[in-house]
């Protein structure tokens, strides 16, 4: 054991002094900040024979360790010999996820044997509880994965999540797009680094029913509720939702107010400041929008009944009642790993069309809804008097930084369809052409506006979900609706 | 045997009568036969489903092709590991809850006592604690004692939570058992203790095989707390099973209703061997004596 | 219940008695001090406090939260649903779970077939159950919108699950499926324990199996009765888990629970002193329904 621990010791000592200043390799970040990769990669070769002799020399070490290390050469905290355990929680409990991220875990304790990772995959759908009830026994992992946005920031606000800002810039890591940044930064801090990859949000339809009817793929809104009125006279239903999980419905309002106000309208509406408010205009449009399409029929009866938990959606789709949905571009994946034939044949996808009358009048169309970081992990490492453990906190930095997002794990992302949130992982690096589109959307967007239920305030959440359930439902007005959203905003922002 | 005792009686006015109200009976009882069994026969059929087939054909329809990967998958993901480990926790879990709550119920249910009202409403209000607030207490405490990701860190909650209600059931039962049982044998010489185990327990015999069935089922199918006490897939048991197959955005629903038939199977194979011990007479011949 | 009988008991057998139930009664006790009281006074503190769950810093802010509950409307209207559910739940599924239990003790061993199948629903978990009902009561394509379609000759949905007052007795519909099972076995068990020779004896004396039924076995039943009251009264006032799976309280609150109200609040807003508040709020409303029926059972009973 410490034979092992001291071979390891000599070889990060032996590796990291010669080659200080080689100017790093960057297996790992595609596009890393500085060196010409080419240069690294020739030179890696050597450093790890070189890195391999000191071990050899030193002690007889472990093949794993002996081999180098995979952050050989680059620019990250050198990290603790001693023996350390990290206890991990992720939701991969099922492939392909699953694998990709066991292997990246797999990989960091092969170069740094003596910490050990305890990965636990958690049910996604009881994590936040099993977050709740582990922070507040203080049994909180030390690295664990979220969606960002509001729990994000409470989970920081109590004292659970390091801030790594100089660490970040002080140190290599890929180089996440800005959109990922953002939303892995709170109150301008840096809070997690992002792994799970970008999801879009557009609108999926039926190559076949569009070919059968003849119709052209949208490109404004008013062209949109044209196809919508012709599908609806050709006895199909325009949008397949599943309106039940109330995010889905979301969807529709979202992209409303964004083309119609280019999402300035909902950045004021979240801060309630100089008029900001659930009840301008855009948010008008929006309800008032999906109001008139609910009573064209454009939405299937009883939208509010079907849920998107249950695949109800998906259904419409493959059965043929249903010609477009929007979704998350998880779909695609979801879509293919069920009938791959079918979904190649009939799927196509378009983004959610523009607003030509806001365009006109010079707001940006191109705003997306969507995450840009999929999930992150945030790290939790503190000592018991609270300053941070700065050992810990490294192996955890280095485990995210470079071993998930190194090239290993992206190449297995983009395999599934996953695009990783890093510049330089475009539309060209993507088989699949409806997420090859995606990408592109997602990459040339102005902006990327998270999901409301994800990023407004847990309490807000749940009022905005509800309100989707009655939009939709025709229970209350465009103005009801904006007000309940107001008022519970407005108390969030009271009690921060 | 029952109704052979009724036709034997000469009235014909009754017997129309009982012919009516049989055939009424049977109706309804044939309607309930297709409301049960529907649901539980397409969670069958459709774990022998591709999800493709299933959203596509809608999911009350036969399979149509056959498919049987689903099966292969489960049974292969440690599908037995976690079958097992649910078998012991449930097992002793039941077991102890058995025992305790009929402890518990015989006084309640048989002994005048001061405190006995209280304690039996006491009991009583335990059955209303929402097992939610439990969760972070019983969490500390299983972490602070090392239970933590253990199989023993279930029994303690699984127990616990099942007493109230049975407690409160068994009082009931045994309360129906007749005065003279007990008294006889307190003049014979019988201690409380061998009264219990001699008369009252054995006389009880179909409260106690409600409990298990009540209970079993509860224990076989619970989530919660399984979900925050276990994390290693090689201690988890059954109900997380499910987990496999469920991701942020990917639901494979055959495979979730294939571990679902499986896991239901031996809880049938269970009630139809344990059902003919809840019809028999158990006082029968106790009185007699 | 039992006045003044026995009067004479020598104060040395009290003690006994005493004695010999407090050791009986000792390992539930403990138990249930450790698992369920301890947490509950857990809430009660917890009550006192705003707290979002996890952060070592809360703020006690007295009675506040209380007073907030009071005027809570979503609160009180997750109890007004509670209380639907409660009612319906004691009005199909005991009599429900009777008539069955009545027809398989009447019709003996051959029955036995009827028996097993009508206790499936009770053995499926929630999941399965509010998948395939989600599915069976769908706008589309579901059974239920299938028959009417068929029998209006037309295409007619028939929307059960997405509509406000419709959902709530959706759910209880089928919860009213699920747990009918139980009762039917609970009954059962509860036949069996009626002594047979009374049941012979009556037959001897010329009672139809239907007089039997309502002026012996109903009777003697009593307490079973009352039990199962009890159960389906306090089990639909914390329903939580089929729920929880098939409408998260939704469609716009028309199905949210006070179990339902109080785990978003706590697990999901950050919430969890208020949420706490909610669970006491909630056990104090349980256990003063509970026992006040039980009471008035009572006294029903001495008649």
């Amino acid at each position: 054991m410490n034979k092992k621990v001291l071979a390891t010791f000599f070889a990060t000592v032996f590796t990291v002094t010669t080659l200080a200043g080689c100017g790093g390799g960057s297996t790992a970040t595609p596009a890393s900040n500085d060196s010409d990769s080419k240069a690294a990669e020739t030179t890696e070769s050597t450093d790890t024979t070189a890195s391999n002799d000191a071990a050899e020399t030193t002690e007889t070490a472990d093949a794993s360790t002996s081999a180098g290390k995979q952050t050989d050469g680059k620019n990250v905290p050198e990290l603790t010999t001693e023996p350390l355990t990290i206890t991990l929680w992720d939701i991969a409990t099922e492939d392909p996820g699953k694998s990709t991220q066991e292997a990246a875990v797999q990989r960091f304790m092969a170069d740094y044997p003596n910490i050990t990772v305890e990965q636990v995959h958690q049910q996604n759908d009881t994590y936040k509880q099993q977050l709740v009830v582990a922070m507040s026994s203080g049994q909180a992992p030390d690295m664990y994965m979220h969606w960002g946005g509001g729990p994000m920031a409470e989970y920081y606000k109590s004292g659970f999540a390091n801030d790594i800002t100089d660490m970040y810039a002080k140190y290599d890591h890929p180089e996440f797009i800005d959109a990922a940044i953002a939303q892995s930064s709170y109150d301008g801090k840096l809070l997690a680094i992002p792994y799970g990859g970008l999801s879009g949000c557009d609108i999926y339809y039926n190559k076949t029913i569009f070919a059968e009817l003849g119709l052209e793929v949208p490109e404004t809104i008013d062209e949109l509720e044209d196809v919508c009125a012709k599908l609806k006279e050709a006895g199909y239903i325009p949008f397949a939702l599943a309106n039940a999980s109330k995010w889905t419905g979301s969807m529709y309002y979202m992209y409303l107010v964004a083309r119609h106000s280019g999402n300035a309208e909902f950045d004021a509406a979240y801060t309630q400041e100089n008029g900001g408010s659930f009840n301008s205009p855009a948010f008008k449009f929006a309800a008032e929008k999906i109001q008139d399409w609910v009573k064209k029929g454009y939405f299937p009866d009883g939208v509010n009944s079907l849920t998107a938990d249950d695949n109800q959606d998906r259904a419409l789709m493959y059965d043929g009642s249903a010609a477009m949905m929007l979704h998350g571009s998880w779909q695609s994946s979801g879509m293919k790993a069920d009938n791959e034939e079918w979904y190649t044949e009939n799927i196509g996808i378009f983004r959610f069309p523009e607003d030509a009358e806001a365009k006109a009048n010079g707001v940006p169309q191109n705003v997306e809804i969507g995450t840009a970081i999929g999930n992150g992990f945030s790290f939790n490492c503190f000592n018991s008097d609270g300053s941070v453990d700065q050992a810990k906190l490294d192996a955890c930095f280095v485990l995210a930084t470079q071993y998930y997002n190194d090239e290993t794990y992206n190449n297995m992302q983009v395999e599934v369809g996953a695009i990783p949130s890093i510049k330089g992982y475009g539309a060209e690096t993507v088989d699949d052409p409806n997420d090859k589109y995606v990408a592109d959307v997602f990459f040339s967007a102005s902006n990327v506006q998270l999901w409301y239920d994800q990023y407004l305030p847990a309490s807000v959440t749940e009022v905005h979900k509800n309100c989707m359930t009655e939009l939709f439902g025709l229970e209350k007005t465009p103005e009801e609706i904006g007000q309940e959203e107001d008022d519970a905003m407005q108390k969030a922002l009271a009690e921060q | 045997m029952v109704k052979e005792n009724m036709n034997d009686t000469d009235y014909r006015k009754e017997k129309i009568k009982s012919v009516v109200a049989w055939t009424i009976a049977t109706i309804f009882a044939c309607v309930q036969l297709v409301l049960t069994l529907t649901p539980f026969f397409f969670m069958i059929m459709n774990s022998f489903r591709k999800q493709f087939d299933m959203l596509q054909q809608g999911v009350f329809h036969l399979p149509d092709p056959w498919y049987f990967q689903n099966y292969v998958t489960v049974v292969t993901n440690g599908f037995f590991g976690y079958f097992l480990r649910s078998v012991i926790v449930v097992a002793v879990s039941l077991i102890l809850m058995l025992i305790i709550s009929s402890f518990a119920a015989y006084p309640l249910a048989r002994m005048e006592f001061k405190l006995n009202p209280f304690i039996y409403a006491t009991i009583v209000a335990m059955m209303s604690v929402p097992m939610h607030v439990t969760l972070i207490p019983i969490f500390k405490m299983t972490t602070k004692i090392g239970f933590y990701d253990s199989l023993k860190s279930l029994i303690g909650p699984y127990v616990a939570f099942a007493l109230p209600m049975s407690v409160f059931i068994l009082t009931a039962f045994m309360k129906t058992i007749p005065r003279e049982i007990e008294e006889s044998a307190e003049i014979d010489g019988c201690n409380r203790y061998k009264n219990f185990f001699l008369m009252i327990l054995p006389l009880s015999k179909s409260g106690l095989s409600t409990l298990s069935i009540y209970n079993g089922v509860a224990m076989w199918n619970e989530f919660a707390f399984a979900n925050t006490l276990l994390i290693s897939p090689q201690n988890k048991t059954l109900p997380l099973a499910l987990g496999q197959f469920k991701g942020e955005h990917s639901l494979d629903i055959p495979m979730i209703m294939a571990v679902l038939t499986l896991s239901v199977m031996p809880m049938i194979i269970l009630f139809i061997v344990f059902q003919d011990k809840l019809v028999k007479g158990m006082m029968a011949g106790a009185v007699k004596g | 219940m039992g006045k003044g009988k026995k009067v004479g008991l020598a104060q040395a057998k009290a003690k006994s008695t005493a004695r010999a139930a407090s050791v009986f009664l000792a390992p539930a006790l403990l138990l249930i001090a450790i698992f369920i009281v301890y947490p509950v006074i857990d809430t009660f503190l917890i009550s006192g406090y705003k707290w979002n769950g996890i952060s070592v810093d809360r703020i006690y802010i007295g009675l506040e939260n209380w007073n907030t509950l009071l005027h809570d409307e979503m609160f009180w209207k997750s109890f007004s649903h509670n209380l639907i559910v409660m009612v319906f739940s004691i009005l199909l599924q005991i009599p429900l779970g009777m008539a069955l239990a009545t027809y398989l003790d009447a019709g003996g061993k051959k029955f036995n077939a009827f028996k097993v199948i009508w206790f499936l629903p009770y053995l499926m978990s929630s999941v399965a159950i509010a998948f395939l009902f989600n599915y069976a009561l769908a706008t589309n394509g579901g059974i239920i919108s299938s028959l009417a379609t068929l029998i209006q000759g037309k295409r007619t949905t028939i929307d059960l699950l997405g509509t406000s007052p419709n959902a709530l007795y959706t759910v209880i519909g089928v919860m009213a499926w699920q747990f009918t099972p139980f009762y039917m076995v609970y009954f059962i068990a509860g036949y069996g324990n009626i002594d047979t020779t009374i049941y012979e004896a009556a037959v001897i004396d010329g009672a139809t199996r239907w007089q039997y039924i309502k002026l012996i076995a109903i009777p003697l039943l009593g307490p079973i009765f009352k039990t199962a009251c009890t159960m389906s009264l306090i089990g639909s006032l914390k329903y939580f888990d089929m729920i929880w799976n098939m409408t998260q309280g939704g469609p716009a609150g028309s199905t949210e629970l006070m179990a339902t109200y109080m785990y978003k609040l706590s697990f999901q807003q950050f919430n969890m002193g208020y949420g706490s508040t909610v669970a006491a709020g909630m056990f104090l409303l349980i256990t003063a329904i509970a026992l006040l029926f039980n009471k008035v059972f009572k006294v029903k009973e001495d008649y």
